[in-house]
């Protein structure tokens, strides 16, 4: 059975806690959870919901219509009482809000408390708690370990919360358990693991939303992983210190949103030239400009594809699940240092800032390993037959020459007109090999089989798959991981079929490089752009449509 | 041509203030080889314009950065690998137009680097423009009339900024400027080097210079001392102007750890990952 528990409130009052809260239980039962949180670029105020999906198979997505929706405000309650399912619950704050449904005093049994707004968030657990059917005892475990700042005040108010909600709707859904108990990770967790996985020293941003939180999980973890993390004055400084690492032998890792990410760009050619092992994480949100800096979308598509003046090999991929995240993000960093050129992991807000559990075995992530110089006079740009240059790092007898400039062999600065064709068809060549490389690699998912084929990439597929499990949907899903170099030889394939696109854009970007790179012209390309992930009973509604 | 230059073919004007910077240099180096600190473990960067062919030039390794970012290049060196000396040149358009962001902040934290500024208030490579230190009135392609800004003041700057290690040099003096050198690179933290670099083609301050330079005796005694001395007009002090012991951005990062040569096993890096993703 699938169940999904919404709960919506103000900024501050401990929506997005309760909805990780949720998720937890259900993981502790051994179940699946998707958990997405839709907030506001502000502090307090506003409209927060966080939504959990939770099923005993795999969910690859929240579902907005829901069987227990708890609302802290009057504005929840309006905005979310179209979500409640035909037998769901709807929870609303009988202080705030005249509704229908079930009224509890969250705020007038909150206020005898030192922080009566924060701990709203732990009376929305306890109205879950009690649906579930989890007994007083388990709701004071639960709120003990993931309440433990005033934990007396939070384990009284969830037990007050509790005793009034179980006679109201106690035991309505009882959920059974699952096979075991997996990790819970957010996209933006998964990448910061799987970097370290793979290898990271050294983790440089400036803060932006959605990336942030990459920042802020490695810097509470810096020790146990030993890595460094440093968040200097601007993207600029961010990605030319990182460049810096790679060049004493440190493997880098930087991560930003479009806006830092177009401050990185002249760096980003810089990595190009001097061929820099350099991995830039791009998360995407709603742009142009400023945009919308809380929510999603795939609109940062060609930016990525084209970041950096001049020529030089590049490497974008992006992950369809957080699982794949955490894989591909370590791939990336050997990829990138076997090639010695950035790369970029672009993902959007929808797959770093949601959480769902994962299966993830460290083991099988992929680990740094450099072709290294081994004796003999060194040359760091050696015209090799691949147009890969052995590394060697300082300190060293032998001199290493990096260079912005084009240079020889050497790294010596040249203006000298053979020199400049030998170096660029060395990096040209580099680039054949990577795409060599990539053909014996997994660059492209494919799930299910028969016509239609739904073509979509990154955060989207979570949604696509979703949708067709709602839909009870028959069709090839196919999820080019690899967007530049594009895996033509394994796409190409699907040329005569009944196509369709999704993805989070308004001009089909992606539709528009599936066009230029295959031939393939989709029949149909259905956009979404209005910051909000799909929600996979209304993709399922669409597909249908058009099919 | 000695073991600290290479065969790149040196293309500065002759009398260009840069040779004098390029000597003291290589001076310097051999100095600090004699105190055990080994060229290998020298990494330099540079900015763009003519100060940067000094990267071309020497015989050490490094990356020859962009305009304005040699500063945040050797900063990521120092933070992986802090046995490193590393040692930014740049120009003031670099350090002060361009990179001036980085130039404050890597005081403020005070970054283990050395930023040796060859400042001649103009840009040379770009056919002679006016710069952040160009006098008022400075008559360049970009300001036919005359700049209307009034110059930086890059030493008092960077003593506001949080320097630890400030000094000015001038090409001309060079036993002189290459002592600075190897002060700033001993120093434990940020250390800037303010070279007076005549430019022979553009802004040829020789005769200026020789006329108002003066070598300090001794340090000033106090930060209110040295931002006095260096806002100086009649003459133009030379040398130390201030020097302070602060822990360095590396050591209150992580103390004494080094995270290139004391890079964690991959089996205990996936242990502690594992720990993580499967609590």
């Amino acid at each position: 059975m699938v169940f999904t528990f919404l709960v919506g409130g103000k900024a501050g009052e401990g929506v997005k806690k309760a909805g990780s809260v949720a998720a937890s239980l259900f993981v502790s039962m051994g179940r699946h959870a998707f958990e997405m949180d839709d907030y506001q670029s502000l502090i307090r105020g506003g409209h927060n919901f966080s939504v959990v999906t939770t099923a005993t198979r795999k969910v690859t997505s929240h579902y907005l219509q829901s069987d227990v929706v708890v609302c802290l405000d009057e504005r929840s309650y309006s905005l979310h009482k179209a979500h409640v399912a035909p037998k769901g619950i709807l929870v609303y704050n009988s202080d705030t809000t005249k509704g229908e449904g079930i009224g509890i005093p969250f705020t007038s049994e909150a206020n005898p408390y030192p922080d009566p707004r924060l701990i709203l968030g732990v009376g929305t657990v306890a109205v879950l708690s009690a649906v579930v059917g989890q007994t007083k005892e388990e709701l004071k475990t639960l709120v003990e370990n993931e309440y433990p700042r005033g934990v007396e005040h939070n384990t009284a108010y969830a037990a007050k919360i509790y005793d009034t909600a179980r006679p109201l709707v106690g035991r309505t859904y009882l959920l059974e358990r699952g096979d075991k108990k997996r990790g819970f990770l957010s996209g933006n967790q998964a990448i910061a693991l799987g970097a370290c996985a793979g290898g990271l020293d050294m983790y440089v941003a400036y803060p932006m939303t959605p990336s942030s939180s990459i920042l802020h999980y490695l810097a509470a973890h810096r020790e146990e992983l030993g890595i460094t993390v440093i968040h200097p004055e601007n993207e600029i400084a961010v990605i030319n210190m990182a460049i810096g690492a790679a060049f004493a032998g440190a493997v880098s890792m930087v991560g930003t949103s479009g806006g830092g990410f177009a401050l990185m760009q002249e760096a980003f050619s810089l990595a190009g030239m001097t061929e820099t092992p350099l991995l830039c994480v791009l998360s995407s949100r709603p742009g142009p400009s400023t945009g919308v800096p809380t929510y999603t979308e795939q609109g940062d598509l060609r930016f990525a594809l084209n970041q950096g003046h001049g020529e030089f090999p590049r490497i974008v991929a992006s992950p369809g699940s957080v699982e794949e995240a955490f894989y591909l993000t370590a791939e990336l960093l050997h990829i990138v240092w076997k090639f010695q050129t950035p790369g970029i992991l672009l993902t959007e807000k929808h797959l770093s800032e949601s959480s769902m559990t994962v299966d993830i075995d460290c083991e099988e992530a992929q680990w740094v390993k450099p072709v290294f110089h081994t004796n003999g006079e060194y040359n760091r740009y050696s015209d090799t037959p691949d147009g890969i240059s052995p590394l060697l790092f300082v300190p060293s007898k032998e001199l290493i020459n990096w260079n912005s400039y084009e240079h020889d062999e050497k790294g010596i600065t040249t203006e000298n007109p053979d020199l400049i064709v030998k170096m660029h068809e060395k990096r040209k060549r580099k680039g054949e090999t990577l795409v060599e490389y990539l053909k014996g690699m997994k660059t492209v998912n494919v799930y299910g089989e028969g016509n239609p084929v739904i073509f979509t990439y990154g955060s989207t597929l979570m949604s696509v798959l979703e949708a067709l499990h709602a839909g009870n949907i028959k069709a090839t899903v196919v999820q080019p991981i690899y967007l530049e170099p594009f895996p033509v030889w394994e796409v190409t394939q699907y040329k005569n079929t009944l196509g369709i696109v999704i993805e989070m854009s308004s001009t089909g970007l992606f539709a528009s490089l599936l066009k230029e790179k295959t031939g393939i012209n989709p029949e149909v390309v259905i956009k979404k752009y209005d910051g909000r992930p799909f929600d996979p009973q209304d993709l399922a509604d669409i597909i249908k449509e058009v099919l | 041509m000695d073991d600290l230059t290479t065969y790149a073919e040196n293309t500065w004007c002759p009398g260009c203030g840069n040779f004098g910077i390029f000597n003291a240099f290589k001076k310097a180096v051999r100095t600090l080889e004699s105190k055990n600190i080994s060229r290998s473990y020298i990494a330099i960067s540079a900015g763009i314009g003519c100060h940067a062919k000094i990267f071309d030039y020497l015989k050490l390794s490094g990356l020859y950065s962009i305009h304005g970012r040699s500063m945040a290049t050797i900063q990521g060196m120092k933070v992986a690998n802090p046995d490193l000396k590393v040692v930014a040149f740049a120009g003031d358009g670099d350090a002060f137009g361009e990179g001036i962001a980085h130039m404050i902040f890597a005081a403020k934290r005070n970054a283990d680097i050395t930023v040796i500024v060859h400042d001649n208030g103009v840009y040379g490579l770009t056919t002679g423009q006016y710069t952040p230190t160009s006098k008022k009135g400075y008559k360049g392609p970009s300001t036919p009339q005359g700049s209307v800004e009034e110059p930086l003041n890059p030493l008092a700057l960077m003593l506001e900024a949080g320097a630890t290690f400030v000094a000015r040099g001038y090409p001309a003096k060079l036993d002189h400027l290459a002592d600075i050198m190897v002060k700033a690179v001993e120093h434990e933290g940020f250390s800037f080097v303010d070279v007076l670099q005549p430019c022979v083609t553009f802004n040829n301050t020789y005769k200026l210079y020789n006329e108002l330079v003066e070598i300090l005796t001794s340090t000033p005694d106090s930060y209110e001392e040295a931002v006095t001395c260096a806002k100086r007009k009649d003459r133009l002090p030379i040398g130390v102007m201030y020097q302070v012991k602060k822990p360095a951005f590396h050591r209150e990062l992580y103390g004494d750890w080094n995270p290139v040569a004391q890079k964690m096993s991959q089996k205990e890096r996936r242990e502690s990952v594992n720990k993580l993703v499967n609590p």
